[in-house]
This record gives C-alpha cells, sequence and structure tokens, in this order.
C-alpha cells in the first residue's frame, strides 16, 4: 500500500505502543495474577473457582443468558430485517434509523426505564393487577427473566444491523425465485435466506452473545446481587472482596469464551457451506 | 384455448402509485406475447402480477381456468427468468436446477436436472458455481431452472437486455427452439422493439399502466394507432392530420432534395449505407435518411423536401 513501507510501520508505531503499554501489558499482569501461587506457576486457581458452586452457578448462567439472548435475538433479529428490507428506500431508512435509535441512549438510563416497567409498582404489574389477572405483584426484578429482556433489548439493535446487512447483501430476487419455484416461506427462509445471511447471522450472533456475557450495567441494575452474572461478580470480587486472583480468573474466562463462541460460530458456518 | 391466461381488470400499484389501471388481456396458450414499453409503462408490474409476486389492488388473474389471483406464486405453476437470472449463489449450477424439483419430491431427478441441463446446453457444467459462469450461462441456467418445473407459463423479464449482440442472436434462437419443441405459453417483458417484433408472435403495446395497442408484429410495426405506437416503431416524423390524428413517416419515407417543403439541416450523420438527417421546418422536426449515394447536405443549409402522402402512416391519435 505504501511504497516505502517504513512510512507506514511508522504510522502504526504510536498506537501500537498505545495499545502495548496500556492495554496489552495491564491485561496480561492481571492474568498472569492468577497463574502465580507460593510455589511457582499453576492453574490451581481456576480449581478453587470452579470448585465453589456458586461460581459455577454464575458461569453457567451466564453462558445460558448469553446464549438465549443471541438465540431470541436471532429470531426476532431475522423477522424484523426481512421486514426492513422489504420495505421501501425511504421507509427503510426510517426504520433503520428507529432500530439504531437505541444504541444513542445511554445504557443506564435505558436500563432504568426497564425499573419503572418492571418494579413491583411499573407498568406492567399495575396492568395485570388492574385486569384481577393476578392480586399481588409479579416479582420480575432481580430475576434472570429481568436480565434476559434488558439484555435482549440492548443487543437486538446490533443483531437486526447485522441481518439487514447481510439481505442486502443477498441477490436480488433470490427470495422471489424461490418462492416462484414452489418454496413456502419456511423453505424460503432454510434454503435461501439463512444459507445466504449466514455470515451476518455469525458476526452478530457473536456481538450479542460476547455482549450479554460482558455486560455490567444492565445485570448490576435489574439483577443486582440476586442474579449475579461473570461481569457483576467480578466487579464484586474487586471492591467487595479486593480478591484480585479470583478477578483474574474471571476476565479469562469471558476472554476465552469470547473466542470460543466466535469460533464455534464460524465453524458452523462453513461446516454447513462445505457439505454441499 | 384463447383465454388461457387472462388478466381481468387488473389494477396494480406500489404505495400511492397506481402502476396498471384496468387492464385486460388474454393469451392463448402456446403463444409467445411480449409486453413491449418504455420504463414505468407497467410492464414489468404486470408480470409481476401473474407471477404472484404483486398483490392486485383490483382485478383478477386467470391461468388455464383457474382464479389465481389470491394464490402465493409457490402454486400458480408458473416459471420466471429474472432479468437478473436470481440464481442460488450458494447453490451449484445442478443443486439451482433441482431445487423446485426437490421441494416437489419429484421422482427421477438426476434424469430431470441432466435434461434441463441438456436442453440448454450445459450439461458439463452441472458442478460449478453460478459465479463461475458467463451471464449468458447463467441466464441459460435460470431458463432450464424454470423449464424443468413444467410451468403452465413462461415469463422472462428483459431475457436479452444483458446480453452482447452475438449472444443476444443465440438466446433468441433459443427461446423459439424452447418454445418450439414444448409448446409452452411465453410472455415476456421488453422495452426494444426489435426484441418484441423478432420474437412475439403478439405484441402487448403498453402506456402509462395502459395497453396501447395490441396485434401482431405486422400490424404493429405497419399500422400503430398512436403517435406514441408510431415513435415506438420507427416513425420519426409526427405530425398532426388537423383532426385530432395523426400522419406519421419512417425516415425512409422522407424525400430530400426535391418537393414542397423547406427546412434547414440541423444535424446530420453517417450511418453505414444511409445518412441520417434532423431538419427543422415550419411543419416541425422533420427526420429523414437517405442512401450515402444521394447529395449531401450539410448542417445549416436550406433543402427541400417532401412527405409524400401514400407512403405516411395516419393515426387515429396524434399523441
Amino acid at each position: 500500500m505504501f511504497e516505502n513501507r517504513a512510512i507506514g510501520l511508522a504510522l502504526v508505531l504510536p498506537a501500537a505502543i498505545f495499545a502495548a503499554a496500556l492495554f496489552l501489558l495491564p491485561v496480561g499482569i492481571l492474568l498472569a495474577e492468577a497463574f502465580q501461587t507460593e510455589n511457582g506457576w499453576s492453574v490451581s486457581a481456576y480449581g478453587e473457582f470452579f470448585a465453589s458452586p456458586r461460581n459455577q452457578t454464575v458461569f453457567f448462567r451466564t453462558l445460558r443468558l448469553g446464549a438465549l439472548v443471541a438465540g431470541v435475538s436471532a429470531v426476532v433479529g431475522y423477522a424484523a430485517a426481512f421486514a426492513i428490507v422489504s420495505l421501501p428506500p425511504t421507509s427503510r431508512g426510517r426504520m433503520f434509523g428507529l432500530v439504531t435509535l437505541p444504541l444513542m441512549i445511554s445504557p443506564v438510563a435505558r436500563t432504568y426505564a426497564w425499573l419503572v416497567i418492571l418494579g413491583r409498582t411499573g407498568f406492567i404489574n399495575k396492568f395485570l393487577v388492574d385486569l384481577g389477572i393476578i392480586d399481588t405483584p409479579l416479582r420480575i426484578l432481580f430475576t434472570e427473566t429481568a436480565v434476559f429482556i434488558g439484555l435482549l433489548q440492548l443487543f437486538l439493535p446490533l443483531m437486526i444491523i447485522s441481518l439487514v446487512s447481510a439481505m442486502e447483501n443477498m441477490p436480488r430476487d433470490a427470495v422471489p425465485a424461490a418462492r416462484i419455484l414452489g418454496a413456502n416461506w419456511f423453505q424460503v427462509f432454510w434454503r435461501v435466506i439463512l444459507p445466504l445471511t449466514r455470515e451476518g447471522l455469525v458476526i452478530g450472533g457473536t456481538l450479542v452473545f460476547t455482549g450479554s456475557m460482558t455486560a455490567y450495567i444492565t445485570p448490576a441494575i435489574l439483577g443486582g446481587s440476586k442474579v449475579l452474572m461473570l461481569e457483576t461478580l467480578l466487579y464484586q470480587r474487586v471492591t467487595v472482596a479486593n480478591d484480585f486472583v479470583a478477578a483474574s480468573v474471571i476476565a479469562m474466562i469471558l476472554i476465552v469464551m469470547s473466542f470460543s463462541a466466535n469460533l464455534l460460530l464460524k465453524r458452523l458456518a462453513t461446516a454447513r457451506k462445505s457439505r454441499k | 384455448m384463447y383465454d388461457f391466461v387472462a388478466l381481468k381488470d387488473l389494477t396494480l400499484g406500489y404505495d400511492k402509485t397506481i402502476a396498471v389501471d384496468r387492464l385486460n388481456l388474454n393469451i392463448h396458450k402456446g403463444e409467445l406475447i411480449a409486453l413491449l414499453g418504455p420504463s414505468g409503462c407497467g410492464k414489468t408490474t404486470t408480470m409481476r402480477a401473474i407471477a404472484g409476486l404483486l398483490t392486485p389492488r383490483g382485478g383478477s388473474v386467470h391461468i388455464d381456468g383457474r382464479d389465481v389471483t389470491r394464490m402465493p406464486p409457490s402454486r400458480r405453476e408458473v416459471g420466471l427468468v429474472f432479468q437478473s437470472y436470481a440464481l442460488f449463489p450458494h447453490l451449484s449450477v445442478y443443486e439451482n436446477v433441482a431445487f423446485g424439483l426437490r421441494l416437489r419430491h419429484e421422482a427421477d431427478l438426476d434424469s430431470k436436472v441432466m435434461a434441463g441441463l441438456e436442453t440448454v446446453g450445459l450439461t458439463e457444467f452441472s458442478k460449478r458455481q453460478p459465479a463461475d459462469l458467463s451471464g449468458g450461462q447463467q441466464q441459460r441456467v435460470s431458463l432450464a431452472r424454470s423449464l424443468v418445473m413444467k410451468p403452465k407459463v413462461l415469463l422472462l423479464d428483459e431475457p436479452l437486455s444483458n446480453l452482447d449482440a452475438r449472444l443476444r442472436l443465440e438466446m433468441r434462437t433459443e427461446l423459439q427452439r424452447v418454445q418450439r419443441d414444448t409448446g409452452i405459453t411465453m410472455v415476456f417483458v421488453t422495452h426494444d422493439q426489435a426484441e418484441a417484433l423478432a420474437l412475439a408472435d403478439r405484441i402487448v403495446l403498453m402506456r402509462d399502466g395502459a395497453i396501447e395497442q395490441i396485434g401482431s408484429a405486422e400490424e404493429i410495426y405497419n399500422s400503430p394507432v398512436s403517435g406514441f405506437a408510431a415513435d415506438f416503431m420507427g416513425f420519426e416524423t409526427i405530425l398532426p392530420d388537423g383532426s385530432g390524428g395523426g400522419l406519421a413517416w419512417r425516415p425512409g419515407a422522407v424525400v430530400l432534395g426535391s418537393g414542397p417543403n423547406q427546412g434547414e439541416v440541423r444535424g446530420a450523420s453517417f450511418a453505414g449505407e444511409r445518412r441520417e438527417y434532423v431538419i427543422d421546418s415550419a411543419l416541425g422536426t422533420i427526420k429523414a435518411d437517405v442512401p450515402v449515394t444521394d447529395s449531401r447536405y450539410e448542417i445549416g443549409q436550406q433543402v427541400a423536401f417532401d412527405l409524400p402522402r401514400d407512403a405516411a402512416v395516419s393515426l387515429v391519435r396524434f399523441h
């Protein structure tokens, strides 16, 4: 790209030094923390972490919520994305703007709004009690359901955006062609839309899954200390217990899970593709 | 059967605009029909409505005696060769052709697919991906994919417009052969009058969402009913006849160098065996072409011309 490679290198160098010194180094030190014991290097900290039933619960809850949010956002996202790309260009732009609107609002504000809706005296409970469907308000806040709703609302736009751009890259008329050849809507989705938007689904899925796993504000506000996730547990270990070893272990688990999710989804995508 | 495909008072639109207004059309079994017209005349919209990709605002669509107006495309037994070909890029040529047959769980899949590819001369390309094929080959795959389904009506959207001159002739011959061999009813959309004239049994000339004129190639070519139809069929000098109708001359019918009228040459261009002129006159703009062997006129020169009445076509409507 550059006539002189040295110039190219010189341009990248400041950013590289910055990243190495201020990001990679501290992260490396933090991660190394867990491997150091009095008797030298060991992985015993990981064994200890997973030995605790509470930690196991938090680990599996994080995994479960991440997968659930990614899965549900894929289902909802496909429907929304298909509706958006089917619109004429002007209203498509408007709808796309509406979808991305929540991304421009602070996640703290968005999450607090859920307190108003889900709380004991919130909209939902008031509505259900007024209608006489229930006598006493439901406990929705500080449950996994609340965290799930918050995370879904937070990350759904990312899935929709990924799927919309994937669908816009599908060949024009591929869907009508399939319909004329006799495919019902389910077959159109399974045989044409899904294979042609697989990469968008992988990108969206990775963003939503890792986003949900590493979100802090939403589980902290909507789940509190009753529904801990790895991220809120990490924060708690550091601030409450000053336990940097556990924090290091959790950080490593999150990194490994993010990378494996991405690899797994990519593998799934290419495996299906090479079958035919 | 006279009304194998029948469109009755068909009204089509997108959002607030009406694209086709109460159109009536009957298509015979085995006929090759061209929907001809400029862009925006409603020809593609009409074709999409026959395929079921668009729900009519009003009126109905009948195919082989069935009212298919509310039927999804999958059940109409029509084929459509898209202008963009619309092949499935993730499937091989073979799987593209097999797509519809697999959905129907048809027996002898392999022999049917290979027979389909044979019809379009692409058997040795069966394992290729669509992206590895030329535009002309992709179109033939698309044609085979539709034909193997044995549709009652084959619709083709601008089937020749994306091809170069040589392939165009090849595809034209191919479509005529397929039609002769299978006797299938075909409706194709085009904006190119030469294409329509060369291929169609009957031409449906469309304008602003309505049918301007229907007729055989000869009828439309020789006896356009309106200024619009005449203009589309290569009559370039169109003058009012004073009573709402008009008179039209092809460029070759205009006599230059003698005659009762005078005009000034505004444009002159060489076109091989003939020379083309645009002449401004008191009657209006005259377009003429004469053999290159005739005397030559320069831009700005005054020239006498004649519009022979016996070479003119009378139009029912000037516009």
